[in-house]
């Protein structure tokens, strides 16, 4: 792999946002493709990150910087994937659920799909299952991705999926969950389709979904 | 059957008593577990694996994020308070809790022990200025407090609620100024640790506050669900 991407990836793991741009434009003047460096480069750094929060070795403040590093690269490059991508991979409705304001890894979420190519509609946090359906009807996505950081508000969850069933919905979308507390026995229980261990996973996931 | 307590630090203060009227072993973990759930798990195992005699032994934890989730009673029974986390236990019961949580989801909780050695938004702002420049602190503490709207003062007694407002209150005002959260204290009841610590120990079945994990059993996630 080119030095250019471990350059990048290590930014991204290291949060170094400030060295973000300058990296992104050498790749780019190297001859590197938007998608490349979005794929060899920042998303590898990401699944490091994601990685290492899940054991302990770095905390939210750390993952932050990074995303945000992510972010500044790929404020550079999502024109540049626009033009090259020209049709959106799919469309993906995101919201923390109802009562639940935590929205750290929803917004990390949405932006790796948005970086993946996706339309993302965000519906923000402490999301009513009434909402996310309104949402359904109104967008029609491919895509249903719903987050939680606390044991109390998770069961939320599976009230969307419930509130999906009964609008009669529920096939017109995959769903997929994550956060803190969530696990796939957890998504299987209430019938979502599927769990993500992380965002760089949401967004792999979400690139299945469609092509599938 | 030997009884033994393993706790986190934020219920000392008030397990103690009940540990000196017993002669009760007891072992408190360092706070700030349910940060990193993951980490919590083992930690509590090695505890728990440390005693060979089949014991009995009360949990003082909530789910904590499922740092609970996972810890298996090899040959003890566990007794373990059904809340989610340690602010169930500190306001007296289950139902407070959530009764505080309906009224306002976005809520900071503010414990003697938290005030102590745990962390709060101002302490966490302050650390964070040692390691990032100025700008770099203010969107990160932000990016993960801004969306709360209250921080509530939860104290297990009127006395300890007199002696550590001020403390509270240099941690509230920061927040109230920063972000214009409101301010509010509350006087739990030591209900939950009361039953927790005599009754409990007694049960032979789960209930609606506690879980009884018998030997061979492990904590699971929807052992907690209502």
């Amino acid at each position: 792999m080119s030095d250019t991407l471990v350059q990048i990836s290590n930014a991204v793991i290291e949060g170094r946002v400030k060295d973000a741009p300058g990296l992104t434009h050498n790749a780019l003047q190297a001859g590197l493709t938007a998608k490349d460096i979005l794929d060899k480069g920042l998303m590898p750094g990401m699944d490091v990150v994601g990685a290492e929060f899940k054991k302990g070795k770095k905390f939210v403040p750390e993952v932050l910087l990074s995303a945000r590093t992510m972010q500044a690269s790929l404020d550079i490059l999502k024109p540049l994937l626009a033009e090259a991508g020209a049709k959106m991979t799919g469309k993906v409705v995101v919201g923390t659920v109802k009562g639940d304001l935590h929205d750290i890894g929803k917004n990390l979420v949405g932006m790796m799909l948005e970086g993946s190519g996706f339309e993302v509609v965000d519906l923000g946090k402490d999301v009513a299952p009434e909402k996310f359906v309104d949402a359904v009807k109104k967008e029609k996505p491919n895509i249903v991705a719903m987050s939680a950081l606390l044991t109390t508000t998770m069961r939320s969850m599976g009230h969307t999926v419930t509130a999906l069933k009964e609008a009669g919905l529920r096939d017109a979308v995959k769903i997929m969950i994550g956060g803190a507390p969530v696990t796939a026995d957890f998504a299987a229980q209430i019938g979502a389709d599927a769990y993500a261990p992380n965002a760089p996973a949401a967004a792999e996931l979400a690139k299945k979904f469609v092509s599938a | 059957m030997p009884l033994y307590i393993l706790a986190c630090r934020v219920l000392q203060t008030i397990m103690e008593p009940y540990l000196r009227a017993a002669d009760t072993l007891a072992t408190f973990m360092e706070y700030g577990f349910h940060r990193t759930p993951q980490l919590m798990t083992p930690a509590l195992q090695e505890e728990l694996d440390k005693v060979a005699e089949p014991s009995v032994f009360i949990i003082g934890y909530g789910l904590c994020g499922n740092g609970l989730a996972g810890l298996k009673a090899r040959q003890h029974t566990l007794i373990v308070p059904r809340a989610d986390d340690c602010i169930s236990l500190l306001l007296g019961s289950y139902e407070r809790y959530i009764q505080e949580f309906s009224e306002e989801p976005g809520t900071y909780y503010l414990t003697k022990g938290w005030l102590e050695s745990g962390s709060h938004p101002l302490k966490e702002y302050r650390e964070l200025l040692e390691k990032y420049d100025q700008e770099t602190a203010d969107w990160i503490l932000d990016e993960q407090y801004r969306n709360y709207k209250r921080i509530v003062f939860v104290a297990s007694s009127e006395e300890e609620r007199e002696s550590y407002r001020h403390k509270a209150k240099e941690a509230a005002d920061f927040c109230v100024e920063r972000w214009g959260f409101r301010y509010e204290e509350r006087v739990g009841t030591n209900e939950f640790v009361d039953k927790l610590m005599t009754v409990a120990r007694e049960f032979t079945e789960s209930n609606d506050d506690f879980l009884v994990i018998p030997p061979g059993g492990e904590i699971k996630q929807e052992m907690y669900w209502r």
